[in-house]
């Protein structure tokens, strides 16, 4: 049956809670407030739950921003096709919010490069980096300030890791942050 | 000026601005989708007052604890105003408040306080 398979490949990679369909705004603080339930029970570290739920935020309002076929709602409000991912990976003993959605090929290259340079500094540099964009706002637009990625990549214990797959004509970007 | 009043939401902070008394208050967390829509009428209140009060000190209660990345954007303009402020001359106390156990919230404040050194910040636990 399937959702025995569901929950097998569930258990396998430790997930704690998946979504596919559209991301929206109400669904972020809804996963926030029913994921911070379950880790309560467990006693996790605050700092842990804050940082994953820091790092969510970031990739689901990514996904609703940036995704192909977004759907705009009363003339601001995005909800966008995707899928998103949060667990444990038992192999190197870490949580992680990953994601997925379609995006236009042009965007790949822009895509890259920005989570390369991000991904080609340390700490420190990520700091004075995001001030510096902040400061500037270069890449600011109405509804972000285009520097969800150097926010993700501060508060993860790893570098970024993505990668663009084509599925029937189609491309999507996958994204995995790890706490 | 009148007072400013907006309701918390799941994902926007409870503003509380009282004009008279030099009081501004916000509390919450703070990751709306369209966080300049959000911030521009609010930020453009603090400009406009604190260019125009006569009370010589403003306190300033800050107690956010989630913030998306455009938020943080949104409250570095915040900060720029009060400096402004604070170079002509008008006394700020500003603190920044959070649960004993939020190091994330510390830290966006020490932050704070590295990039606006010349304003009057304070960490407060709650």
């Amino acid at each position: 049956m399937l959702v025995s398979r569901l929950r097998t490949l569930m258990e396998e990679e430790g997930i704690l809670f998946s979504f596919s369909g559209l991301i929206s705004q109400s669904l972020t603080s809804f996963t926030i407030k029913s994921v911070q339930e379950q880790l309560e029970e467990f006693n996790i570290d605050h700092k842990i739950i804050k940082t994953m739920f820091l790092i969510t935020i970031e990739q689901l309002q990514n996904v609703m921003s940036y995704s192909k076929n977004r759907l705009i709602n009363d003339g601001n409000k995005f909800i966008s096709p995707g899928i998103f991912v949060i667990g444990f990976d038992q192999k190197n003993k870490k949580y992680y919010v990953s994601s997925s959605n379609e995006i236009e090929e042009d965007d790949k290259e822009k895509i890259s490069k920005k989570i390369d340079l991000i991904n080609s500094m340390e700490n420190k540099q990520l700091r004075d980096y995001l001030r510096e964009q902040l400061r500037t706002a270069e890449n600011k637009h109405e509804r972000g300030a285009g520097v969800g990625f150097v926010e993700m990549a501060k508060r993860s214990s790893e570098k970024l890791e993505y990668h663009f797959e084509n599925i029937d004509g189609k491309t999507y970007f996958h994204i995995i942050t790890y706490i | 000026m009148e007072n400013l009043h907006i309701t918390a939401t799941d994902y926007t902070p409870d503003i509380n601005f009282d004009a008279k008394c030099g009081i501004l208050e916000m509390k919450g967390k703070s990751y709306p989708e369209n966080t300049f829509e959000f911030y521009k009428p609010i930020n453009k209140w603090i400009h406009d007052y604190l260019t125009t009060t006569l009370c010589e000190k403003v306190s300033i209660n800050l107690n956010i604890e989630y913030m998306n990345s455009s938020s943080l954007k949104a409250y570095f303009d915040m900060f720029d105003s009060f400096e402004e402020a604070h170079n002509d001359g008008k006394i700020l106390e500003i603190k920044w408040i959070y649960d004993e156990e939020d190091d994330i919230s510390e830290e966006t404040g020490e932050d704070f306080i590295e990039d606006f050194e010349n304003l009057n910040i304070q960490l407060v636990i709650k």
